[in-house]
């Protein structure tokens, strides 16, 4: 039942882009590894390979001492490994027993036997009992699942292979504090029993809790292995950036209390949101804190007009109802979404016309694309894109520059309010700065922002009054010196009440 | 063999083109009367209709979301029916007529458009019993009887040559070559067409409104193959109920082998033309090579589909 | 939690604690077609008082046979994630290949002979198909449009013009009806079991899989390619069944056989509730969608509407028919995805 695994100078190539130029790692049974990196350094793309849905160009897989080679996922899991994606693998119109056991159904006289599926389903989500609401059960129907419950789907169904080997990739992002409390419960099992498991995720605590050893990193490389008892955050964090550029503390200039009131929301309730207030001035910088999927998203939306919402939302005085993203845009509202390739930007089509999409009928007909071209020539400059022209499609920049198209796209049309969701996800640290000395402009020259970012340091050295978010409403108000990581966490996990302004 | 795969991904059109001309010039093998001048504006003449009643087909198609037109030859049939009907031969009617066709054509789209964005009906199967109603409704107003006359200033104009000795409809067509590269490249319409071909919800955070665009593409392709019917009448002189009918498929075929993507967000018209070009001068090469009607069919079926596995190849799962 | 549901995990055979209608209508999505189907038959049975009788009975399924066999591996494609619009000219293929091979005087051994290479030419026709969509990863549309022109030649090439006679006790047979009950219904009840077979495999739901989610489904380690393969192979031995069917219901061929078919059969699947980008559905459903075109006809001819008028009336009836889901939702407030 022992396994090791070790992955040795692996090399995976998409076309001209290097996605893991050296990667390295190794993992015995009995030993959780952590797998760290900045979004982008490679992480996926190693685990993909070690679970064989991504093919290598070079280098070696050895398990229990003999090279391998995974032709596909079916191949690696028959060898005992199976993996936790972080972009879900269930298939939306299953059920959760059809989908936790697909490739590997109970069969007796050549039929599927779904009595026998639904036992051992009801088995396996045991294992999470407690701690999922009454609408997860073997018949349900995976697309009417909250996240949370799919994820537990989703490592259920690696379970239920009984693998020797078990990748989990952010398999925590989306489960709250006690789903994440019973999953390492089970990880602490799994090593008992002799299981490997290797651990991606970007939450530090989390990986001080539950792992063994760290490996980490860095631009497609592997930059190091730590024991844990070894080493600390720090060391790791410096291993993973190279040179860390955290925003400091220079950025949070308070604005003033008579500056214009931009934005004005009351009682809001959107999705899981529920009666959020708050107000925004000219110039301010607003952080939306609180753990992934509190309502952040929900409330961007919703002020963007993408989302229905109820409660009131008043623009420098004027109540607004939107009902499409358009009407918003012309109160000189902007919005970066959070996925990027998803929601962001048009990947096969141009720079070029990804820059110019919310803006194109300021141009007449025909369009003055001379005009345009050169608009889109300046703002490109502006925020120093790297790309061979504006007509190379979106899908060929990096992570970084492609943020760039998308904020590019909305500073054309000069917004008074930004709508930032998350904006620095997957972002490399150069192209990070770059973009916290935007904010800083975009403040002096008098635009309100409201920033939602996942990355707490961002918001405890960007912003000068933070709106915590728990369990879709608001569980703190951070100010001037309330904003501090000890705040910020406590009110994320809702243990930190709201003060009055 | 990878070089043309390489052009297949870089330019399409040009390939198509390209393929267009070799497959002139192989005629001369099969049939040395097969090329000259006469021959040549005379395929050209026959992919014209082709390509203006595929004109909008290739919109629909770039629209996205399983994009299709199956109305197309209904919409062919129905506006060369009411313009026959409606001048009933005499000149000064002619204008009226073909305003009436085209509004007739711009609102049937426009309820498909409605069925597919509004009601949530797939395309195929919207636009496919949209082509029921059509010729349903043919029927019941002429109630089998194609009364009428074609205009002969109209016939002549896109029959006869016009200038140069170039056919009416040649000019026609290159006309709507320019119309459309203008709508798709040079008008907000066109860049929102694409956009949501590409990402329907990246479009919509952008502020386009998706529905209306959608609505106006198929209201668009049913204006335009209102305008095919119109030119076929003018060719035909006459109507019969299966006018259209024989254009609707082929008229996929010539957006799909001119580079246009099924999925959407990527496409030309000046793809199509080539398209319609080497669909028209395969029909031709088979018809000079004489073959027998079974073997004309199936070396049509595996040209098609060499063409399309040189286009046309969907992602690999595997990375 | 319901507080029943720690019993229940104490017995696990238990059936779930409580009845869910709106799972319960997800999984069954052919049930707006059954309704459909209700109110049709209904009205077509006020209209002509004798539809239950055996013999319009009869004429009715023998007529609904072939569509409903070509719309069942039409279904399975489509669920699949693909489209086949050559399942028509395969029909007319093998109709020629049928009477070319058959004589009336024909021995159960050349009949036998005749129907194994129908399947072969069915299935030939499906891998065409398959390998094309599957491995050359052609888009599926115009791919099998380009290979229905293939078929059709060969249909063509066997059988130059309608004709050809088939033994008389095939046709007799399939107008039969043992112990007063249409043999046609035997078939179709079969096919509907020879379904919830098919349902029961392991190969549904990869089926299911690879239509719903390909690149979640292949991460599995489900086997897309050969799935979807195996689809269109499905639909060309469906498609070869149908066939067969067509020409002892006919009993004669026609090269062109197929020719209106294959379009009825993708409406007559989506009307059965199956989506149409694949991933959902099912041929219950589908049967249902077949026989609903079918009466649909029948109330057209039976209610005395000016014969001008059929054909619109009939696609007003379809339109409306492949609206009701959407509108339905549409009145009940729903969100539409974009």
């Amino acid at each position: 039942m022992s396994v090791s695994l070790s992955a040795q100078h692996v090399v995976k190539r998409y076309g001209g882009v290097v996605a893991l130029a050296d990667g390295n790692l190794d993992v015995q049974s009995g030993e959780v590894v952590a797998l760290l990196g900045a979004n982008g350094s490679g992480k996926s793309t190693l685990s993909k390979i070690i679970t064989g849905v991504v093919a290598p160009n070079e280098g070696q897989l050895r398990l229990d001492g003999h090279p391998v080679s995974f032709k596909s996922p079916s191949e690696a899991r028959r060898h005992g490994i199976a993996a936790v994606y972080q972009e879900l693998s269930l298939i939306p119109d299953m059920t959760v027993m059809e989908n936790i056991w697909l490739t590997h159904e109970p069969i007796s006289l050549g039929r599927v036997n779904r009595r026998e599926m639904r036992q051992r389903t009801r088995a396996l989500l045991e294992l999470f009992a407690g701690t999922y609401g009454e609408a997860l059960s073997p018949d349900a129907i995976v697309k009417s699942l909250p996240p949370d419950e799919r994820q537990i789907v989703e490592i259920v169904k690696a379970l239920s292979s009984e693998p020797r080997l078990i990748i989990l990739d952010e398999a925590t992002a989306s489960l709250d504090s006690q789903q994440v409390t019973r999953l390492f419960e089970l990880i602490a099992d799994w090593k008992t029993r002799d299981m490997a498991v290797i651990f991606v995720s970007h939450r530090m605590e989390e990986i001080f809790r539950i792992a063994d050893r760290a490996t980490v990193l860095r631009n497609g490389y592997s930059v190091g292995t730590r024991p844990i008892s070894e080493t600390n955050g720090r060391e790791l964090v410096e291993l993973m950036i190279e040179g860390a550029t955290q925003p400091d503390a220079r950025e949070r200039a308070p604005v003033p209390a008579d500056a214009h009131v931009r934005l004005r929301v009351t009682n809001l309730s959107a999705g899981p949101l529920r009666d959020v207030s708050f107000s925004l001035r000219d110039g301010e910088l607003l952080g939306l804190g609180g753990l992934q999927g509190q309502g952040q998203s929900e409330l961007l939306l919703a002020l963007f007009g993408a989302m229905p919402s109820t409660g009131t939302i008043t623009l420098s005085g004027e109540t607004v109802h939107f009902r499409h993203p358009r009407q918003a845009m012309k109160h000189e509202i902007a919005f970066v979404p959070g996925d990027r390739a998803s929601e962001g930007l048009l990947l096969s089509r141009s720079i070029l016309e990804n820059l110019h999409l919310p803006s194109w009928h300021k141009y007449g007909i025909p369009l003055r694309m001379k005009q345009a071209r050169a608009s889109a020539q300046a703002n490109a400059e502006e925020l120093r894109l790297v790309a061979e022209s504006l007509d190379a499609p979106v899908s060929s920049l990096s992570g970084g520059n492609a943020q760039k198209v998308v904020i590019g796209k909305w500073l054309l049309r000069d917004p008074k309010l930004l709508l930032l969701n998350d904006p620095t996800k997957g972002v490399d640290v150069g192209a990070k700065a770059e973009f916290y000395g935007l904010l800083t402009e975009l403040r002096k020259s008098g635009a309100a922002i409201l920033f939602y970012s996942s990355d707490d340091d961002e918001l405890l050295g960007l912003c000068d009054r933070v709106l915590v978010f728990h369990d879709g409403q608001l569980s703190a108000e951070l100010q001037g010196d309330q904003v501090n990581r000890t705040n910020l966490v406590a009110a994320s996990m809702g243990s930190l009440h709201a003060q009055a302004d | 063999m990878n070089a043309i795969k390489r052009l297949a991904q870089v330019n399409p059109p040009l390939l198509a083109l390209l393929l267009a001309i070799i497959l002139f010039f192989a005629g001369g093998l099969i049939n040395p009367n097969f090329v000259n001048t006469n021959q040549a504006v005379n395929i050209v003449r026959l992919a014209a209709f082709l390509g203006i009643i595929a004109a909008g087909q290739t919109l629909v198609i770039i629209s996205g979301n399983e994009g299709i037109d199956l109305s197309v030859g209904g919409v062919v049939t129905l506006a060369a029916i009411l313009v026959y009907r409606i001048s009933g031969g005499d000149n000064a009617l002619l204008l009226p007529a073909l305003a009436i066709a085209l509004g007739a054509g711009a609102l049937i789209g426009a309820i498909n458009g409605l069925g597919v964005i509004a009601i949530g009906i797939p395309p195929l199967v919207m636009t496919l019993g949209m082509a029921g109603v059509i010729q349903g409704t043919i029927l019941v107003v002429t109630q089998g009887q194609l009364i009428g006359a074609t205009p002969p200033i109209m016939a002549s104009a896109i029959s006869e040559p016009l200038l140069l000795g170039i056919p009416g409809v040649i000019i026609i067509w290159i006309l709507l070559s320019l119309i459309m590269w203008l709508v798709l490249e040079r008008t907000t319409y066109g860049k929102n067409l694409f956009a949501i071909g590409v990402n329907r919800t990246t479009a919509r955070l952008s502020g386009v409104r998706v529905p209306l665009v959608v609505v106006a593409t198929y209201a668009l392709s049913g204006m335009l193959s209102a305008f095919g019917g119109f030119v076929l009448l003018g060719f035909t002189r006459t109507v019969f109920l299966n006018l259209g009918q024989p254009y609707l498929f082929p008229s996929i075929a010539a957006v799909v082998v001119g580079g246009t993507v099924l999925a959407g967000g990527k496409g030309s018209y000046f793809g199509t033309m080539s398209g319609a070009l080497v669909l028209t001068l395969i029909q031709s090469l088979l018809t000079a090579a004489q073959l027998q009607e079974a073997f004309q069919l199936m070396v049509l079926g595996v040209i098609l589909l060499a063409l399309l596995s040189i286009y046309g190849r969907q992602r690999k799962l595997r990375q | 939690m319901p507080p029943d549901q720690t019993a229940s995990l104490s017995k696990p055979e238990a059936s779930p604690a409580r009845f869910d209608l709106r799972r319960f209508l997800n999984q069954n999505p052919f049930l707006f077609a059954l309704l459909l189907l209700i109110v049709a038959v209904a009205i077509n049975w006020y209209l002509q008082p004798n539809l239950f009788e055996l013999r319009s009975l009869n004429r009715n399924l023998r007529s609904f046979l072939p569509a409903i066999i070509l719309a069942i591996g039409q279904t399975i494609v489509i669920v699949g994630g693909g489209v086949d619009l050559s399942v028509g000219a395969i029909v007319s293929l093998v109709n020629a290949i049928l009477v070319t091979m058959l004589t009336p005087e024909s021995s159960s051994e050349q009949i036998a002979l005749a129907i194994i290479v129908a399947g072969a030419a069915g299935l030939i026709a499906g891998l065409i198909n398959g390998l094309s969509v599957a491995y050359l990863r052609l888009q599926p549309i115009v791919t099998t449009y380009a290979t229905s022109f293939l078929f059709a030649g060969a249909a063509l090439l066997i059988l130059p013009r309608p004709g050809g006679e088939i033994p008389e006790w095939m046709e007799d047979l399939y107008r039969s009806t043992p112990g007063d009950i249409p043999f046609v219904l035997f078939v179709i009840v079969i096919l509907a079991l020879i379904w919830l077979l098919i349902r029961s495999t392991r190969f549904s739901q990869y089926l299911y899989a690879s239509g719903g989610k390909a690149e979640a489904a292949y991460t599995t380690g489900v086997p897309v390619n050969r799935i979807r393969m195996t689809s269109y192979i499905l639909a060309g031995l469906f498609a070869a069944l149908a066939a067969l069917a067509y020409t002892v219901f006919t009993g004669s061929g026609n090269p062109r056989s197929g020719d209106d078919l294959t379009l009825p059969s993708i409406v007559a699947v989506v009307l059965g509730g199956t989506r149409l980008s694949g991933g959902q559905g099912g041929a219950i459903g589908t049967i249902f969608g077949v026989i609903i075109l079918g009466i649909i006809r029948n109330i057209i001819s039976f209610a005395n509407i000016d014969s001008w008028w059929q054909t619109l009336v009939n696609a007003l009836i379809i339109i409306a028919a492949l609206a009701g889901p959407g509108l339905i939702r549409l009145l009940r407030g729903g969100k539409t995805s974009v």
